[in-house]
Formats: C-alpha cells, sequence, structure tokens
C-alpha cells in the first residue's frame, strides 16, 4: 500500500470525523443555550477557546456573537478547521483514493458535500442549523457504517479507523475541556447551578447518556460523567476506547513498534488522571496534556506510514 | 410513422454504414435491419439506458474548473461504426509497419543519425524540433521500442480511402474509452452482439501488461506502475482504470523516489519497493525536474539518471515524442522506405511544411481551403480549419504562421467519412475518425478497431472530446463468420 494513499485515507477519516464533531460540539452549546434560563451569560467565544482558534476568529470578526462564531465554526471557508473547510478536504482526499473505497464511498461524501454548500446560508437561523447539523452528523455515521459493511477491513481499512480515532479522541478531550472551562470561570457562578443540565448535555452530545443510565445508575454528576467518557473501554467515543482502537489498528500494520510505545504513553498518562481529586482548573491542564499525547501519536504515526517529503534527493543535484 | 432514416444525406462526404438514404453497405446491413425492427420509444430506452451505464460506470473526462463539478460523463453515441475485417487485416499490417519504421527512425536520430546524413530530411527539422530531446542520445531501450504505446490517428475520405492523420507517439489516450464503449455496448444491444461476429477487444490490458513486462530491464517478477499527473489531469480516469485492469500500482511523482544506487522505488508503509517499469502519463517537460523543466513538480528528480544506467524502463520512452510532430509526419512514407524497404500500406494525407517556402508560398494563398495544424499540439487546440473559418480569423492566422512557420502544416481538408448518429428524433451523419492503438515491446499488437471519436455538432470535423466530441463503438466484423 502507498504511503499517499495510508495518509489520505486516514486524513479522511479524520476530516469527516472533525466534521461531525463541530456540528456535535455546536449542537451542544446551543442546546445547554436552551436549557439555561434566560438570563444567564452565554458565551459562544469558549468554542473558539477549546479549538484554541480565538486569535484566527478576530481577524475577520469583531464580536463573538452567536451568529459570527457559528459562521466561523461551521461556514467559514477561509478556517481550515471549519464544518465545511473540514468536509471539502475529506471530499479531496476521497477523490484521490476512489481506487480504494467503494464506489458509493465517493457518492456518499460527495452527496453530503454537495447538500452542505447549498445549504451554508441555513445555519444562521437556529431552527434550520438543528436541521442541517443533525443532516451533517448523520450522513458521517452513514459513512461510517457504509465502509463498515461494504470495506474489505485490511490495511486500508485500518487506515480510516486510526484517522477516525484518533481525531475522535482529541474532540472527546475537547467537549470535556469545554465543559470544565464553563465551570471553571468565575463570572459563570450561576451556571454552576445548572451544572447537572450541562454534563447531561455532553453525555448526549456524545451519544453516552444510555451508557450512563445503563452503568452508572446515579444522578448526574461530573466526576461520574468524566469517569465515564475518559475511562469506559466500550464506549465508543470514551478516550480509553478510543485509545484501544488505535492499538488494535496499529499492531496490524507493519513495522508499528515506534507507535506502539507512543500509544503505550498515552494510555500511562490516561491511567494517572484523577478525577476525584482535581479541580475544574487542573482538569483543563490535563485535559492539555492529553491533546499534546494524542498529537504526539499523530507525528508518530506520520513518521512511520505517510510521505516524508524528504528534499535527500532533489539536493544532490 | 416517420423512420428515423429519413433524409439521410450520404451526399457529402463518405458514409460508413449507408450506401444511400435507405440503402446500408453490406457489413452494416444487419445493424441496420435491427434498427428498423425496434420503435422509436425501443432506441430512446436503449440510449437512456446507456446514459445511465456511463453515469454508473463512472466513466468520465475531466475538465477543470473552480466549481467544485470537474468530472463530465463521456459522451457516447448507441449507433457503432463497422469496419469489415477484410480491410482492417490491411489497416493492421499497415499500423505495424508504420510504428516499426517510427521506432526504428526514434532509435536512429538518438544514435547515428543516418536518416538525416543521408539527406532524407534536413537536420533543422529534428533540431529545432522541441520534443527532441538530446539528454536521449546514446540511449538504446531494449528491442528499440521507444514508442511503445501509440494511438494513430486514421480519417477516410470521399474517395473511400483511409489516411493516417497523425501519430500520436507521447501520451496518446482514448483506449479506456474504447474498452468502456463496447461494455455499454454489451448492455444496451444484447441480441445484437450475440447474432454478429465482431472481434473482441477486451485483451488490450494483458497485452499492455505484457508489453511492459517485455521492456522491464529484467525479467522475472516485473514490478510496474502507472504514472499519472494526478486527479487533475483530463485522463485521470483512464489512468486509473489502466492501473487497476492491469494490476498495477497507480502513483503520483511524489509516490517515487530515486536513491544514490540509480535505482526507483515507491514508497509505501512497508518502506521503498523497488520498481522496475513506469508506465509514465507525464509528458518529457514534466517527468524529472533534475533534467527537463526544473519547476515540474509532477515528475520524479532522477528519473531520467536511473532510466539512462538501466534500471528502469520508461513506457514510452523521452524522446519518443520526436516521431510525433507534424512536420516529422511527413516524412513517414520516407521512413517506410528507407528502414524497412517496403512501401507504406497506409497514405499520409498531402502535407504542405510552412518551414519550405515553396509550401509556405501556396498555404498563405490558399488558406481559406487548408486545415493549418501546430506541428506539436494535442488535443485540438490552435488549428485553422479554412472552408469553416470566418475572413477575419483566417487573416489573423495568416500573421500567427508568418511569425513562425516551422511550427505548422497545412494539409487539404478531407470530406472525412460520417456515420449515423443518434440525434434529437432520428439518424443524422456525422463526422468521425479512428484512433487504433498499436503496442510495441518485444511483440507488436494491434487493437481490433479502437476508438471512434465523432464530431457531434452538425458539419463540425473535430472530433476532440476537450472540443465537444463523443464517440461510438466500434465493430470489426468477419464477414466470412455470418
Amino acid at each position: 500500500m502507498l504511503s499517499r494513499s495510508a495518509e489520505r485515507l486516514y486524513w479522511l477519516a479524520r476530516y469527516l470525523e472533525r466534521t461531525e464533531n463541530i456540528a456535535r460540539l455546536v449542537n451542544v452549546h446551543m442546546n445547554l443555550l436552551l436549557d439555561l434560563p434566560k438570563g444567564i451569560e452565554m458565551n459562544w467565544q469558549q468554542l473558539l477557546k477549546i479549538n484554541s482558534s480565538e486569535e484566527l476568529f478576530f481577524t475577520s470578526y469583531n464580536q463573538a456573537s452567536e451568529r459570527n462564531v457559528v459562521r466561523f465554526l461551521i461556514t467559514d471557508s477561509n478556517y481550515s478547521s471549519s464544518l465545511f473547510s473540514s468536509l471539502s478536504y475529506a471530499r479531496e482526499n476521497i477523490r484521490t483514493t476512489r481506487d480504494l473505497l467503494p464506489d458509493e464511498a465517493w457518492e456518499h461524501v460527495n452527496e453530503m458535500y454537495l447538500y452542505a454548500k447549498n445549504n451554508l446560508d441555513s445555519v444562521n437561523s437556529r431552527r434550520q442549523r438543528v436541521l442541517f447539523l443533525r443532516e451533517i452528523i448523520e450522513g458521517c455515521q452513514r459513512f461510517t457504517g457504509l465502509l463498515s459493511g461494504y470495506m474489505n477491513h485490511s490495511r486500508p481499512y485500518r487506515f480510516i479507523r486510526l484517522g477516525r480515532n484518533i481525531e475522535r479522541a482529541d474532540m472527546t478531550s475537547r467537549i470535556l475541556d469545554l465543559a470544565s472551562l464553563l465551570l471553571s470561570e468565575s463570572r459563570s457562578e450561576e451556571v454552576k447551578q445548572y451544572e447537572t443540565s450541562l454534563w447531561l448535555n455532553i453525555l448526549k452530545s456524545l451519544n453516552a447518556l444510555l451508557i450512563y443510565r445503563q452503568q452508572v445508575h446515579n444522578r448526574i454528576s461530573g466526576n461520574q460523567v468524566l469517569n465515564l467518557l475518559l475511562f469506559n473501554d466500550n464506549l465508543p467515543r470514551a478516550i480509553y476506547c478510543c485509545i484501544n482502537e488505535i492499538t488494535d489498528c496499529i499492531t496490524r500494520l507493519p513495522r508499528h513498534e515506534a507507535t506502539v510505545e507512543q500509544i503505550k504513553y498515552l494510555e500511562a498518562y490516561l491511567k494517572t488522571i484523577d478525577t476525584q481529586s482535581t479541580t475544574q482548573q487542573q482538569l483543563r491542564e490535563i485535559l492539555d496534556t492529553l491533546q499534546n499525547k494524542i498529537g504526539q501519536v499523530h507525528i508518530q504515526i506520520a513518521d512511520t506510514w505517510f510521505l516524508i517529503q524528504d528534499q535527500h534527493s532533489a539536493e544532490n543535484t | 410513422m416517420k423512420s428515423i432514416w429519413e433524409n439521410y444525406n450520404t451526399e457529402a462526404a463518405y458514409d460508413e454504414l449507408m450506401q444511400s438514404e435507405y440503402q446500408p453497405r453490406a457489413i452494416s446491413y444487419h445493424l441496420c435491419q435491427y434498427l428498423n425492427s425496434l420503435k422509436k420509444s425501443d432506441i430512446d430506452k436503449r440510449k437512456t439506458a446507456a446514459e445511465l451505464a456511463i453515469m454508473e460506470m463512472g466513466i468520465t473526462f475531466t475538465v477543470y474548473t473552480d466549481e467544485g463539478n470537474i468530472d463530465r460523463a463521456w459522451p457516447f453515441d448507441i449507433i457503432p461504426r463497422i469496419i469489415a475485417a477484410s480491410e482492417w487485416k490491411i489497416i493492421e499490417k499497415g499500423l505495424k509497419q508504420r510504428l516499426t519504421a517510427l521506432n526504428c527512425f526514434i532509435a536512429d536520430v538518438y544514435d547515428e543519425q543516418a536518416f538525416i546524413k543521408d539527406g532524407k530530411i534536413p537536420d533543422h527539422i529534428i533540431n529545432s524540433s522541441k520534443n527532441f530531446r538530446k539528454e536521449c542520445i546514446g540511449i538504446k531501450p531494449r528491442f528499440n521500442a521507444w514508442a511503445n504505446i501509440c494511438g494513430t490517428d486514421l480519417v477516410r475520405d470521399k474517395d473511400g480511402v483511409m489516411y493516417v492523420l497523425e501519430d500520436n507517439l507521447r501520451v496518446p489516450s482514448g483506449v479506456s474509452y474504447m474498452l468502456e464503449n463496447r461494455v455499454i455496448t454489451k448492455r444496451v444491444f444484447p441480441e445484437l452482439l450475440q447474432d454478429i461476429n465482431i472481434l473482441p477487444i477486451d485483451n488490450y490490458p494483458t497485452q499492455l501488461h505484457e508489453m511492459l513486462c517485455s521492456i522491464a530491464p529484467e525479467n522475472g517478477m516485473t514490478k510496474i506502475a502507472v504514472l499519472t499527473p494526478g486527479i487533475y489531469n483530463s485522463a485521470y480516469f483512464e489512468h486509473a482504470y489502466l492501473a487497476q485492469q492491469m494490476g498495477a500500482q497507480l502513483v503520483e511523482g511524489c509516490d517515487l523516489v530515486v536513491n544514490d544506487d540509480n535505482c526507483v522505488y515507491m514508497r509505501t508503509i512497508e518502506g521503498l519497493e523497488k520498481l522496475d517499469v513506469i508506465y509514465r502519463r507525464i509528458d518529457d517537460d514534466f517527468l524529472d525536474p533534475e533534467v527537463f523543466r526544473k519547476d515540474s513538480i509532477l515528475g520524479v528528480p532522477g528519473l531520467m539518471r536511473a532510466w539512462k544506467a538501466g534500471n528502469i524502463a520508461l513506457a514510452n520512452a523521452p524522446g519518443a515524442g520526436v516521431a510525433d510532430d507534424k512536420v516529422v509526419y511527413a516524412y513517414v512514407p520516407e521512413m517506410i522506405r528507407y528502414y524497412l524497404n517496403e512501401e507504406p500500406i497506409l497514405p499520409n494525407v498531402p502535407t504542405y511544411l510552412c518551414s519550405d517556402d515553396d509550401d509556405l508560398e501556396y498555404v498563405l494563398n490558399n488558406l481559406a481551403e487548408l486545415v493549418v495544424k501546430p506541428a506539436n499540439e494535442s488535443g485540438g487546440y490552435g488549428m485553422l480549419v479554412g472552408p469553416h473559418a470566418t475572413n477575419k480569423e483566417v487573416i489573423a492566422f495568416r500573421e500567427i504562421i508568418k511569425q513562425n512557420p516551422r511550427n505548422y502544416i497545412a494539409q487539404p481538408t478531407l470530406a472525412i467519412s460520417t456515420a449515423p448518429t443518434l440525434c434529437k428524433d432520428k439518424l443524422e451523419p456525422r463526422h468521425i475518425d479512428l484512433r487504433p492503438f498499436i503496442l510495441q515491446g518485444e511483440r507488436t499488437f494491434v487493437t481490433a478497431g479502437g476508438l471512434t471519436r465523432v464530431a457531434l455538432k452538425k458539419g463540425s470535423l473535430v472530433v476532440n472530446s476537450s472540443q465537444g466530441g463523443g464517440s461510438k463503438d466500434t465493430w470489426i466484423i468477419d464477414m466470412e463468420g455470418i
């Protein structure tokens, strides 16, 4: 398998997962906003903060209003991590790897792209935005299902799973980051009264409410939610579960030793997290480190299997 | 009920299927009888079925625009074009003869240049050809086969004679469409194909694979790749199709690296993997930034080093385009006599070379009757069809020729043959040409027929897909088998 193909499939999966996750993120924020009583200050800037994109945002927008932040995160093609940019990149990656995928895969992503492109303006109204985001989330889910049912589960498929789970682990940590951020900001004192509502929405956004009720039984508490989303090994969006998926893919690929080492560091770090005894502020730092370690795994994956643009041969002349 | 043949006009040119309005030729008798047995609505259904098949199979050619939709469905006419096997046998022989002579010529140009020294062609024609690559002098590809894959365009004039219009020796495309056209026809007219003895064409990928293996530097397990400029190339569909059909790897320049050992490797997830043969679909200019265009990001630095060292076979060989020049074309009949000591089986179209003073004068005085083509362009770009041009265009073109006479040739405007083509509600004659594909490695192979391209616009003589052309399935029919 060509390194370029591996790289493109990996990124295809990452971009599609990112597309879905941005939709989930905006959704959870919006739902939270609807659950909170009128008059409580609800800040859209937090969405920028957890994506580390505040600086970029303010180069094109004056104010972090709902309208502006939503446009930036969903439709702005100048922001490379926006939903529409991610979907466009996913489409470009699949265009050039069609020979490795079932025909329906390309058609599906292309249709999704065209839907998004033709409905970009609908995100301005909340009502239509909900429909838009749902369509995108479902589209991404259908794609995953389609590949799972249609595609040979060989190396190309492993690179897709790999990309998806790296991105997913990263985004789950960012969504948890959002919760901590909301709870740690002193001026959001009032929000704390609605902590349960916050965690409930977080669980919903990660499709984890059912499993929480089944496994935890308790009323919803921050600690328990964190424990579930960090350490559960069956919940697809829990970070530990993502790590297991990643490990499974990696060990079935050639030349995997260094990457397995790297993922072990990540796993070991995860296990040291004690949600009981950390403050919200500490938790933010921990999640930050976790994201860095996921980034390290990505770098190792790229070093091992992807195209390295070595200038060596060109410089020989 | 009106017949779909009503007012079918066979006056303007030789028609491949019809002798006159209602009189089919012997080769198309069966087909016409069959078409007449169908209701108009049946024919429409089949047309729709063909369009659906094209969509489903994803047969596209690419037109790059800023606005996303860059794959266009391949325009296809369901009425096939037919040639008798007895005639085809002669054409096939003529094509093999021609490519053999062309390869002798290319080998000679990069070696002793006997053809020039013996005064058969002025040396300035070679030296001024932009496809003459001095970097190739002294190289000896296996079997002297420089042009391994050739697409030769044939047209039939009013007199019924097949002429060679040009030889495409650089990166000729269209063969995948030829193959897919037959697949569609099989779907659309299954009953018809059963009754007629049509020569099969689907062995092309196998023949291509065999030819590529034969030119590999070493015998044994041969690792082959198709090198594409990428998704934005108009023939990307074909590159992917051929790679898939041959079980070869489809690669882009960035997938390959030439190491210090002057071998070519693919970058795979297992590490570097050595390649033996590259079927390259990138022009010479972009092939190797170390040697040709420095700004090329499509190519592979060091590829020429590896080729010269004999570690990789490139098909077609760099420099083969020297014989794919419309000025050099005029000398092909002489090459056949010179290298093979034979008379050409297939005639050239009479050609005026603007580099020659007498010819130039004739051309400038008769522009309105001639077709003028640039020597080195493909795809039907930058040409003048005199009888179809406005006075203003003719005057403008006259100046363009005068500025660079070496770059232009002119030919009489042929009344190229027509074939019935399904238009709105009936059949109408449309001009067609034929591009057979010839492979030359250890052995020489010619496709049974080729790609028939059709100028879909009424009266138009330009068949290129980039200029609004379509295509037809091409049947070589063995009449003795009926």
